[in-house]
């Protein structure tokens, strides 16, 4: 059994729970077709929280980053930012699209999927360069040596390894320097090396992040509260992580720890645990 | 007999029959009676199928069009009964997969329920990959993408799925030999 490691994540800064949420989810409920994947979830993240999205497969995560980042409407209920509803829809508003999307940004889970200019330089100026700003050249050049990929700066993103396709992701995204950042899985494709390079990275950013994982052992490093989506679609958790974390039953009906029958010396016997995986 | 493996046998011999028939009048009559089955989704389906064929159809459609310009002959027949066997052809086969289970229609048969497996399974996987891609460019898309960047992104997702289908088929094959579906 291994122990769950904990390591203290920078609060949010002091009377951020008493601004104004930056993200609200209202009695959201989504389906495909007859496919109930998200039922009745609410919650609010205020600015600068660091929120971790526990659930096992299936469950809706990924689902409900894409409602967070309007690419998708829920069913029903409504999705906030800044207090403004988010819809598709309503994106086609180009001042309020222009805005969301430059202050929401999404890491998908395939970092191939976000691929697709001729060069690392050019996928990191695709941001900025839309925005008409002047240093569209110093921004990627600060990012790419943020993460690490300045030496792959002429080279086509689809020929870098995973890690590397992941950090020019995360640098075309942050070149705008988004307010909020939607991570799906980011650790899911990614060595031990650079899965701790990024929860430094991570940590260390001054903005709202919201990270979807189902390896919980992980959860400690990427925030400091957790929301858990159960296998009924439904939030189950909405609070401390720590205080998930010691609560086996929340954790067992989330389908997040597993028992099986394992040895200790020459004592054999079966109990719900959790092991680091990848 | 089952019930999935004779509208399957009926989708076959349909199939056939389009491809005999040769008055486009038969044909519509045809196309009229898979839309009237569709029911309350036939406005969808006859979209969807109409939306699938029309690069390839319009692009035959205009070609044969220059070739009866270029040798003076009326095109009008044959691209009439192209067009209405084509969409008769797609409604069908769009209207056959979602009534029919083909799980059941072929589990007479292991060797074709395993094809099916493997091709339904990479079918859902593309499909939800394809709207990744979809999704990755509208989320880092802070105005309408343009031709060149909506040319690159489909460039990018196309050798994408070409890597992961030769990837996917040759696990694929692995797979089926490590478990003795080959006898070579």
């Amino acid at each position: 059994m291994t122990e769950l490691r904990y390591r203290v994540v920078k609060p949010a800064p002091a009377g951020a729970q008493d601004a104004d949420p930056v993200l609200a989810m209202v009695g959201v409920e989504h389906r495909y077709g007859a496919a109930e994947v998200l039922c009745g979830i609410d919650f609010v993240v205020h600015p600068a929280e660091k929120v971790v999205l526990l659930g096992c497969n299936g469950s809706g995560k990924s689902t409900l980053l894409k409602i967070l980042n309007g690419l998708i409407a829920p069913t029903s209920g409504r999705f906030l930012y800044q207090g403004e509803e988010i819809t598709p829809a309503r994106l086609k508003i180009p001042a309020l699209h222009r805005r969301f999307r430059s202050e929401v940004a999404l890491l998908f889970q395939n970092p191939d999927a976000m691929l697709f200019n001729p060069t690392v330089f050019d996928e990191i100026a695709f941001g900025p360069r839309q925005t008409g700003l002047a240093d569209v050249a110093e921004r990627v050049r600060h990012w790419a040596d943020q993460v690490g990929v300045s030496q792959h700066l002429k080279r086509p993103p689809f020929t870098l390894s995973g890690g590397e396709k992941q950090k020019v992701c995360l640098a075309a995204l942050l070149a705008l320097e988004p307010k909020v950042l939607l991570l799906d899985e980011p650790t899911a494709a990614l060595d031990p090396r650079s899965t701790g390079w990024l929860v430094d990275f991570l940590s260390g950013l001054p903005i709202t992040t919201l990270t979807t994982t189902h390896n919980l052992s992980l959860a400690p490093e990427l925030g400091s509260r957790a929301l858990v989506l159960g296998e009924d679609h439904r939030l189950i958790h909405d609070g401390s992580l720590h205080a998930l974390l010691t609560d086996m039953e929340r954790l067992a009906a989330a389908n997040l720890v597993h028992t099986h029958r394992h040895r200790h010396g020459d004592i054999e016997h079966r109990h719900t645990h959790v092991h680091d995986w990848q | 007999m089952k019930r999935d493996r004779a509208w399957l046998l009926l989708y076959l011999a349909t199939v056939i029959a389009a491809t005999l028939i040769h008055d486009p009048r038969w044909l519509a009559v045809g196309l009229a009676l898979v839309v009237l089955l569709a029911g309350r989704e036939a406005g969808v389906l006859l979209r969807r199928a109409v939306l699938s064929v029309l690069a390839f159809n319009t692009l035959i459609s205009l070609s044969y069009l220059g070739m009866a310009w270029w040798r003076d002959f009326s095109p009008w027949q044959t691209l009439l009964l192209l067009n209405l066997r084509v969409l008769l052809l797609t409604c069908l086969t769009f209207l056959f997969i979602t009534r029919v289970n083909l799980f059941q229609a072929l589990d007479f048969s292991r060797s074709l329920t395993y094809v099916l497996g493997l091709a339904y399974s990479q079918a859902l996987t593309f499909s939800r990959a394809h709207d990744d891609f979809r999704y990755a460019l509208a989320s880092r898309s802070l105005q309408r993408p343009g031709l060149l960047d909506r040319y690159r992104a489909s460039a990018a997702a196309v050798s994408w799925f070409i890597e992961k289908s030769l990837h996917a088929a040759t696990q694929s094959s692995q797979a089926l030999r490590s478990r003795g579906f080959f006898h070579d």
